[in-house]
């Protein structure tokens, strides 16, 4: 009897697999001589499941979103570098100093001089805009600039943790990036990443040798607690050094009618006078904290939960990802802040960031 | 629902130095949190079951509580102890798969304990009984015991396999899903998933539960033969 059961669970793996590989070949024939067996209807089929092929729907036309509002001064979105002090005022769960916390500032400097330095520079610049048409990420005019050398690493400078938000890494930025220096000078990065908040709190329990996130307030907050550290050559703890736009997405049928509005505040006001379904990040993210700045003061916006109480029937506070927020804005018809980067790959890809 | 299906195939024979890398680390962390929590809660068990001390009763409930405890709560607890300011930074255990596999143990334990436990104290009344009969001394006793409950310990470490395996709230806080390094399948789904990649995320969970086949197989064989 149990033989049997083994054996039927056995054969139900089998034939998964000869039916996946059956649904490949099928595929494969079916594109690479469409026209002899093209009767209409095969042709549409064939179209729907081999997206790759010309006279498809582009992956935009299969999103029910996009872009309505951007490129307003309030809504830049600005990146910063930050070191985290070895003599910060570490405190343990009690409250009680610790003042041995084990940093690589050594590896963070090496790091933040060539995220500075040109070659990252011109990276930067440029990532994205093969792919996506666009250019997803600028580099600041006045940002501090690298002079010192970048020296090799070693055994104990190797490995440095990098705590970054989701949208650097969901943009796919740091995978094409790290690459480049880690080879060079033979370091290893160690990326986490989460929300700005969460990110920034990694760094105070003393679990990130430097931060790369996007919140002013936060990192303002981070720095006068005496977290954040000047490095030689530089004059300020917090390196601003790239910045792109947040954009204001949403239905295509815009019900708010959003993409007439004056600036991003008069949006905002439009989709919560009309009650219409908006997606909040609500994880302390930087998205979130932007977000919550742009509401009419009288709604009493902030990032706690309770605050959004009293709309719960149209406002979601969903405490995820952006690239999960994207998605269930996509579902719900509603309307969403989203950085522009994580947007366009999450566009690019028919629904999926990164 | 198909697409994911045929992704899961596509990224099984595509030979990608990452997938594998997840596997590798998934199946390092996995066999080793289980074999480790067997070996400490198999015989925490038989101290349960047979023997008679002060306390025995107490250390019972607190086990049984601890079946239950959330892993996203000991991954908390961990999380708290191997970080920069918590108590055991010396150890440089937070992002590690160590710090995982450890973790996981302190999930596991209790949960290999209990499960031999309650096997054991049914059967363990008739054991004694034998053993009285045979004149057996305490030792042979114990090894009696454990020679009936061959099938039983087949069963607990399957248990123990299948939470380390399909377990994210502990390894995702404590191992950091570090790329290359800490990311496992179930924290890689929840990336996936975060992304909003649905698809690639049921992909791999779909070569999770291929693995987990696999392994029951294998133990299913090898309890047949025991038992």
């Amino acid at each position: 009897m149990k033989k049997r059961i083994l054996l039927t669970a056995l054969a139900l793996m089998l034939a998964l697999s000869v039916f996946g590989c059956a649904k490949t070949t099928v595929t494969e024939e079916a594109t690479a001589e469409p026209a002899e067996t093209a009767e209409p209807v095969v042709m549409e089929q064939t179209a729907t499941e081999v997206p790759e092929t010309t006279d498809t729907p582009s992956p935009e036309d299969l999103l029910g979103i996009t872009i309505l509002y951007e490129q307003d001064d309030a809504m830049i979105n600005n990146y910063s570098l930050l070191a985290v002090d070895e003599n910060a005022p570490f405190v343990d769960a009690d409250g009680k100093s610790v003042d041995d916390v084990a940093l690589n500032t050594v590896g963070a400097k090496a790091l933040i001089d060539w995220m500075l330095g040109d070659e990252a520079t011109e990276l930067i610049k440029n990532y994205g805009y093969d792919e996506y048409g666009e250019y997803l990420f600028y580099t600041k005019e006045d940002k501090p600039v690298a002079t010192a050398e970048i020296p090799q690493a070693t055994d104990e400078t190797k490995t440095i943790r990098l705590s970054t938000t989701t949208s650097v890494n969901d943009s796919g930025l740091m995978d094409y990036l790290l690459p480049v220096f880690e080879s060079e000078y033979g370091y290893n990065v160690e990326v986490s990443s989460a929300g700005t908040g969460k990110a920034i709190a990694a760094a105070k329990m003393g679990n990130a040798d430097l931060i790369l996130v996007h919140s002013k307030s936060q990192e303002d907050v981070f720095v006068s607690d005496g977290f954040a550290k000047v490095l030689e050559g530089y004059d300020s703890e917090r390196l601003t050094f790239m910045y792109n736009y947040f954009v204001l997405v949403g239905p295509k049928d815009d019900p708010a009618q959003c993409a007439e509005a004056s600036d991003v505040k008069d949006a905002f006001k439009r989709i919560a006078d009309g009650k219409y379904p908006f997606v909040s990040r609500g994880d302390l993210s930087g998205t979130h904290t932007k977000e919550i700045s742009l509401w009419p003061e009288e709604l009493g916006i902030t990032t706690e939960a309770s605050s959004v109480a009293d709309y719960s029937e149209w406002y979601m506070y969903s405490n995820a990802g952006m690239g999960v927020c994207l998605t269930m804005a996509n579902e719900m018809d509603a309307y969403i802040l989203s950085d522009k980067a994580t947007f366009l790959t999450f566009r690019a890809n028919g629904g999926i960031a990164g | 629902m198909t697409g994911a299906f045929q992704k899961a195939f596509d990224l099984l024979f595509s030979g990608d130095a990452q997938l594998w890398n997840i596997v590798s680390v998934t199946m390092r962390m996995t066999l080793t949190s289980s074999i480790a929590a067997l070996l400490l809660g198999a015989p925490l068990g038989v101290l349960y079951a047979a023997t008679r001390f002060p306390g025995r009763k107490i250390l019972i409930v607190i086990n049984r509580t601890l079946m239950g405890l959330p892993p996203v709560v000991c991954g908390l607890l961990c999380y708290m102890l191997f970080s920069g300011v918590g108590p055991l930074r010396e150890l440089k255990l937070l992002f590690t798969v160590t710090g995982m596999i450890i973790a996981q143990v302190i999930l596991i334990t209790p949960i290999a304990a209990g499960s031999m436990e309650t096997y054991l104290s049914a059967i363990v009344g008739e054991i004694r009984e034998s053993a009285r009969g045979l004149r057996l001394s305490g030792g042979k006793t114990l090894l009696l015991m454990l020679n009936e409950s061959k099938y039983a310990l087949v069963s607990t470490y399957l248990f123990g396999f299948a939470r380390a395996m399909a377990e994210v709230g502990a390894v995702s806080m404590v191992g950091g899903a570090i790329a290359y390094k800490t990311n496992v399948m179930t924290t890689a789904i929840m990336m996936y998933t975060n992304r909003g990649d649905f698809t690639l995320g049921l992909a791999l969970g779909l070569l999770l539960l291929l693995i987990s086949l696999i392994v029951n197989v294998f133990a299913h064989l090898l309890q047949r033969r025991r038992a």
